[in-house]
Formats: C-alpha cells, structure tokens, sequence
C-alpha cells in the first residue's frame, strides 16, 4: 500500500497556503470542541499523522445516523470524507458492492491492524448465533468482533450502537444489544442520539483521528464535550420552566407561544446531549425549538423509559391514573383505615378494662 | 380515675429527638416540593415580564431542605454512638423477634386484647428499619439526579453509575416519586400508630419523642436495650 498523507502534506500537494491550513486547524478546535490552547497540539497532528482509515460498518439500524452525518456543515460531510479522513469501507456510502468489496475491507483491516477507526451503526443481534442481521454472508455481530479486535478504537453512532436502540424495545424478539461487550479491549467511545447530531458525529471522529487517542468521556462513555450539559439546564425555553409557564397541549396559547413543554412530558429534564447548544442543521433548530418535546432518544432505554408514553411525565394505570392519583386514593384508604381501627381499639379496650373489673370484683369478694 | 404505678425510661437522647423533628419538617416541605415539581401548578403570569419564578423557587427550597434532612443525620449517628436507647434494632436475627411481632400483629388485628410491654415493639422496629432503607433511596436517587447536573464532578460520575443500576434516569425519576409516595403512607401508620399508643395504652410514645423519657406500667421485654431504666422515679 502506499504512504498515506497527513493533512498538510494533502494541502501542500493541492496548493493550499499555510495560513488556510492554519485556519482550518483552528477551525478543528472549535469542532472537537478543545481549547483553542491546544492549537499547537492540532497543528503538529495535522503535519505528522497520515490521515486514519476509518472503517463504517452498520448493524440493526435505520442508517438515519448516516444521514444526520452527511448534513453535518462543519466541517462538510464531504470534505470530512474525502480529505480529512480515510473511509475505506461503508456499507451506505461506497458505492462498491459484493465481493471484491468485502476483500477490500479484509485487505484494509490486514494491513492497517492497530490503527484504523472503527466506526459502527446499529445494535448486534444476540439471539440464535445473531441470525437476525448478516452482512457480506457472515453475522454482523461477528463481523463487528473481528474488526473491533483490529481496530485502535471504536465509535458507536447512535442510540442503537450505544444502547441497543428501537429494536432493543420490548420484547426485543432479535436479542438486540449495545455493541460494548463485542468489541473485547478495544476502546469504545458512546455517541448516542438517534440519530446523533451531525456535527457531534464529525467532531468525534476527527478528534480520534487528529490525535490518535479517545476524547474525554464520561461515567457512560461518551464525549463530554457533547454530552456534558442536560438539554433541560440550554434549554431556550428553560426561563418559561423557571417561571411555570408550560403548554398543557399541543394546541393551547402555551404552546403556540412557546411555553416549556415539560408537562408534555418533555425528557429535556434526563437527557444529555448538544441539541440546546450546537443545535441541529447550522444551528436551525432542535426538537424543543420546532414545538416537540424532547424525547430523550440520546438515552439509554428511552424506548421503555418506565413512564410508556413520551407525553406523560408519570406512567398510567389504565383508569386508575398515575401514582399521585393513586397514592392519593391509598392515603385517603389508609386515613379511613385508620379512624376505622380507632375506633375498633377503643370498642376492644372498653371489653378489657370490663372483664379487668370483673376480675378484681371477683377477687375482693372472695 | 385509678392509680397506677410507672417506671421511667431514658430512652431517646435529645440528638435523636432533635433529628426526629428535622425529619418530620424536612419530610413533609420535601413531600410537597417534590409533588410540585413532578406536576407543576401552572403560574398565574401570562405576562412573562411580571411572572414570578416560583418553579426555581420551588426546586431550591427542594434541594437545600434535603441538604439539611442529610446533613441532619449527624445527630442521628452520634446518639446512635453515645445512647443506647437509640439503638433500637428490629432481632431479626433472633427467633423472639418473630415470636413478639406476632403477638404484637394478633393484638392490632383485634385477636388479643393487649399485647406484652415494650420500649419499642418489634413491629414497630421493622418499620422504622424501612422507613431508613426508603428514605435511602430517595437520598441515593435524588441526589444522584441533583449532582447529574454537572457530570463532570466526582459526584457526578458516582451518581452516573446508580443511574445505571435504576436503568436509565427516567427511572430515576420515577422510583424517587414512588418510594416518597410510599414515605408518606407510612407517615399515616406512624402517627395513628404513636397516637394511639399515647393515648390510648399511655405507652408515652409521643411525649416521648420531646422529653427522652418513657413512662411504662409493666416492665417491658427490652428493658435492657435502654441505659438508665429506673426504678427512683415512682409515679
Ligand atoms: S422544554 Fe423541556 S428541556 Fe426545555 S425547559 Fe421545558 S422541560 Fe426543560
């Protein structure tokens, strides 16, 4: 194989000035959300590391994390895939296919073992030997062990890589997992979302590439520059929460002029994601800002997240209503209990303290 | 109205008591902070240049009440150290235990007209060993969301992980609402329970809890759980 470019040996071939180059490595900071301190850092990355092979392979999946990747706009999809990173196998994006496809990706993951990225869409299917999801005539889920094994890190993408994602619901008839437990030693960096934003998914990836290393993480795994705030705590609507000003319905005067959508049952609350800050599409929009409650669909469960529907904040039991309804009917059940065994007690005390007399009657007349 | 003898009992240490009372307050102001929050009032501002914001209000008198409730526990720790009478442990472990409960449940179901004397009977043991394991969870939980806030501090990344043992922080939510549903119907039990036993059997279990002392008839079966039961005040 031939020597692979770093990103300014791309830049000097093509022409490019070393200020542009500069510039776009400030760029990168900004991106990867690291300190511009570290600029330094980014530009000796960008001189020295050949660009790394990334290899993308998708699971159980709707492929809607791919296209959330492909609107990122800073930096463009395209130019992430064609010069800052070397994508050398895509289910969705190559436009190759069949075999000589998948002895490309046998000769990649060969000769590149220990250094190329591997980036993974969709859960593994666990149940009956993973029958459920084949790719290239084998299993995905051993698919994903034997490029896992070779890789210098992994990438999960989405709530499903994450997490298991939809087809992880109840019942979950395919078995359907997170791909942690597939991926042996090899580092996994958690990027739920479903999909994820796009410019989370590009910064992510840039970061292991440009440094060879994972970005911070936290107790969950994922990047805490991105994942690092509740949604609830950026949230443009929060100064309507704090002063209790909620829509009751979708089509109230709440709603229409934008009130916080909490009791709507809003996940912005137990969710952490960029979607109050970075936004999504240029900043555009996010759920919340178009008039939808967050889902939390960056959670881990947030398919059966115990409350069974995404516009109550608290379960219901059928006719019976949600806990307060029925805590309240049990209190007022447990105050009549109580009187009731009051006044039983004071019935039982009077027909002690008689059979007492009795007794003591008895004993002095003796 | 008859005679009738007592013996005192220095049971409860005025850090016990003091903690008791902070855990009455904290619990009911923690009660209905937390139903607010969960389904909030809807403000009477519909102008938001004049609207108060009382959901902020409300979620902060929430937080620093449960601060004082945990820090309270200090007192409770150290009478727990310097008394003995605030160490009255359910004997699970101990085959009277179950026998005493019993007696103690056939005489609250009416089947028996009184049951034997005690300090504090073993039913009512069992219950307050529960109400601490709820009022754990409802720390573990709350402050686990609470500290969440900022993922990043060490409490954060503890709180990640009991996060993960509720399943996910929707879950979170729920199971601290549920088991403060659960606090409250045992606050019901609790105070009838005192009241009664006040009142009704003069087992001082109210004036207790204010002046340390218990006032007993009968010798009670766990006498020897409390320091200084004395015989020198006859009543
Ligand atoms: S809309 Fe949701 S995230 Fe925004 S303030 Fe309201 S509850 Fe929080």
């Amino acid at each position: 194989m031939e020597k692979r470019e770093s990103l300014w040996e791309k830049c000097l071939r093509k022409g490019i000035s070393r200020r542009t180059f500069i510039k776009g490595c400030t760029g990168l900071c900004a991106l990867m959300g690291v300190s511009v301190d570290r600029l330094a850092e980014v530009v000796e990355a960008a001189e020295a590391k050949p660009l790394p092979v990334v290899i993308w392979i998708h699971g159980h999946e709707c492929t809607g994390c791919d296209e959330s990747f492909i609107r990122s706009a800073a930096p463009l999809a395209s130019d992430l895939v064609l010069s800052q990173i070397d994508l050398e196998y895509d289910h969705l994006l190559s436009a190759a296919c069949g075999e000589p496809f998948e002895a490309h990706l046998k000769a990649t993951m060969a000769a590149n073992k220990g250094n190329y990225i591997l980036a993974v869409e969709g859960a593994t299917c666990t149940k009956d030997n993973g029958v459920y999801c084949m790719s290239g005539g084998h299993t995905f889920s051993s698919l994903l062990k034997e490029a896992a094994a070779g890789a210098m890190a992994v990438i999960a993408y989405g709530t499903c890589a994450a997490y298991g994602g939809i087809q992880a619901a109840k019942p979950n008839p395919t078995g359907s997992s997170g791909i942690g437990a597939f991926c042996g030693a090899t580092p996994v960096v958690n990027v739920p979302g479903c999909p994820p934003i796009p410019e989370v998914m590009t910064g992510v990836v840039m970061h292991v590439a440009l440094f060879g290393s994972l970005p911070p993480l936290d107790g969950e795994g994922r990047p805490k520059q991105f994942y690092g705030n509740r949604i609830h705590d950026t949230c443009y609507r929060r100064p309507f929460f704090d002063a209790a000003m909620f829509a009751d319905s979708y089509d109230d005067a709440g709603a229409k002029a934008g009130w916080c959508l909490y009791k709507l049952g809003c996940r912005g609350p137990e969710t952490y994601n960029s979607c109050g800050n970075i936004r999504w599409f240029e900043g555009l929009s996010y759920p919340i800002q178009s008039g939808a409650a967050c889902i939390g669909c960056a959670n881990a469960n947030f398919w059966d997240d115990g409350v069974g529907s995404f516009s109550e904040r608290l379960p219901k039991y059928g006719k019976l209503g949600n806990a307060d309804k029925i805590g309240t009917a049990v209190g007022a059940a447990a105050v009549v209990g109580v009187a009731a065994h009051a006044a039983a007690s004071v019935v039982q005390k009077g027909k002690r303290e008689a059979i007492e007399a009795a007794e003591s009657g008895k004993k002095e007349s003796r | 109205m008859k005679e009738v003898k007592r013996k005192e009992f220095y049971v409860f240490s005025p850090f016990l008591r003091v903690f008791h009372w902070i855990m009455v307050v904290s619990i009911v102001v923690l009660f209905c902070t937390g139903v607010i929050i969960a389904t909030p009032l809807q403000s009477v501002n519909l102008e938001p240049t004049y609207s108060v914001t009382y959901m902020d209000l409300v979620r902060d008198i929430h937080f620093v009440v449960a601060f004082i409730f945990a820090a309270s526990f200090i007192l409770r720790v150290y009478g727990f150290v310097i008394n003995k009478g605030d160490r009255l442990f359910p004997h699970f472990w101990k085959g009277y235990f179950y026998r005493q409960t019993i007696e103690v449940a056939l005489h609250y179901m009416f089947l028996k007209y009184e049951h034997s004397s005690f300090l504090r009977n073993p039913l009512a043991r069992a219950s307050y060993a529960m109400l601490y394991v709820l009022v754990a969870v409802e720390f573990i939980t709350g402050f686990a969301m609470y500290f969440l806030a900022n993922p990043d501090s060490i409490w954060g990344g503890i709180s990640a992980w009991i996060i993960m043992v509720c399943g996910g922080e929707m879950m979170a939510h729920l199971i601290h609402h549920y088991v403060a549903w659960g606090i409250i119907l045992f606050a019901i039990g609790h105070l009838y329970m005192v009241i009664r036993a006040e009142f009704m059997e003069g087992e001082s279990e109210v004036s207790a809890m204010f002046s340390g002392y218990k006032f007993l008839i009968h010798n009670p079966k766990d006498a020897t759980d409390s320091d200084l039961s004395g015989e020198k005040h006859l009543i």
